[in-house]
């Protein structure tokens, strides 16, 4: 898959998430880019670097490691094949899927609240 | 010269006079709505206006067929058909504008159903209507072109008509809270049975279908009322109600959160 992950609508995803009050998963910016960049390299090793060039706009690189570790390792969501490199489980896969519907699920309900808008 | 035709005179009245008042509200009602609702509010102003003014000439057809005065019921009908014409333009806008929200690609849209209603009258005029035919109940005239009809079917009916349905359909799909559910869809049901019915009035050959239609037309005039101005009982009966509340914070509680063992929490 060669999707192009856009970080600032993955920002405005998660904090429409966290107006929910949903912090975690679909609401952590670091998780949803994550795992779209894991997503992005199915069937490949996502080096560490790549995952940095898309969060170092927003998170340092011992808290991206550090959610690497407790996350996606810890829940089998990513395994680690070498230094500095991992590749994306099934259960990874599960959650991107769902990642991606939770961007559809924002974008229908901003487009919906749009039209709510406008209606006088 | 029955009672019928002062019946639906009175209707054709009633349908006038709801109309210009509900015009006249949403336009007073300007400054509750923010400036992206605003096009779609003033689209939905003229609409009415039309209605009502669409209406006021063929309330004084009706009293002319009363009286039996072909003449000004000729006249009458032949100024109706200007403002009726015209309805289909608002609409359109009210419907673009809503759904893509760009002025003017709705503005642009709505310019080809003035082109459509600028040719329906102009088939209405040089071909005539035949008529009056007077009954107990209405009085009718049939339009004598084909490709006036014709235009008045699918420029002025199907394409508005599906436009708003299309919108219905949008709306219902998505879960949204219940207050808001009403609020966009009884607006759009009570804008289609008023212009769907506003076009069976004006195209029917069928007196008693006449009056049918004018009576739902009014129906539809109240319905949108009721979706912009729902009375109390309404609200509560369809759980929309909104409550007016202030945050609850007594001593007590915060006494309760600060405690230290909490065990007595009174919620």
């Amino acid at each position: 898959m060669s999707e192009e992950i856009d970080v600032k609508l993955e920002q405005e995803v998660a904090e429409f998430y966290q107006s929910l009050g949903i912090h975690q998963g679909p609401g952590d910016i670091q998780y949803r880019v994550i795992l779209r960049v894991l997503g992005k390299n199915e069937g490949k090793i996502t080096e560490f670097a790549e995952i940095r060039k898309y969060t170092d706009q927003f998170a340092d690189k011992g808290s991206i490691g550090s959610k690497m570790k407790t996350v996606f390792q810890l829940e089998g969501l990513a395994e680690k094949v070498k230094r500095g490199g991992y590749v994306i489980t099934d259960k990874g896969i599960t959650a991107s899927n769902f990642l991606k519907d939770s961007t559809a699920f924002y974008k229908k309900n901003k487009r919906m609240g749009e039209i709510i808008e406008r209606m006088p | 010269m029955s009672a019928g035709l002062l019946l639906n005179a009175t209707i054709c009245f009633a349908i006038t006079i709801s109309s210009f008042a509900f015009a006249w509200v949403l336009a007073r009602s300007e400054d509750e709505h923010s400036e992206k609702s605003k096009p779609a509010l003033w689209s939905l102003v003229v609409l009415w206006s039309l209605v009502g003014l669409t209406y006021l000439p063929t309330t004084v057809r009706m009293v002319a067929a009363y009286i039996g005065n072909p003449t000004l019921d000729f006249m009458m009908y032949n100024l109706a058909a200007i403002p009726f014409s015209f309805v289909s333009v608002p609409l359109v806008f009210f419907i673009m504008y809503v759904i893509v929200g760009d002025k003017r690609i709705s503005a642009y849209t709505s310019l080809l159903f003035v082109f459509f209603g600028v040719s329906y009258l102009t088939f209405l005029y040089t071909k005539g209507v035949i008529g009056p035919e007077v009954s107990d109940f209405s009085s009718l005239f049939m339009i004598n072109s084909d490709i006036a009809i014709s235009i008045y079917l699918m420029g002025l009916f199907v394409i508005p008509t599906a436009m708003i349905l299309g919108l219905l359909f949008l709306i219902f799909l998505q879960r949204m809270p219940k207050r808001l559910r009403y609020r966009t869809a009884l607006p759009l049901v009570a804008i289609s049975f008023v212009f769907d019915f506003m076009l069976t009035d004006m195209i029917t050959l069928i007196d008693a279908m006449q009056l049918a239609a004018r009576i739902f037309v009014l129906i539809g005039t109240v319905q949108a009322f009721l979706a912009y101005f729902p009375p109390l009982t309404l609200q509560e009966k369809l759980g929309i109600k909104r409550y007016s509340y202030e945050l609850y914070e007594s001593p007590e509680d915060i006494d309760d959160i600060n405690g230290e063992d909490g065990e007595d929490i009174d919620v």
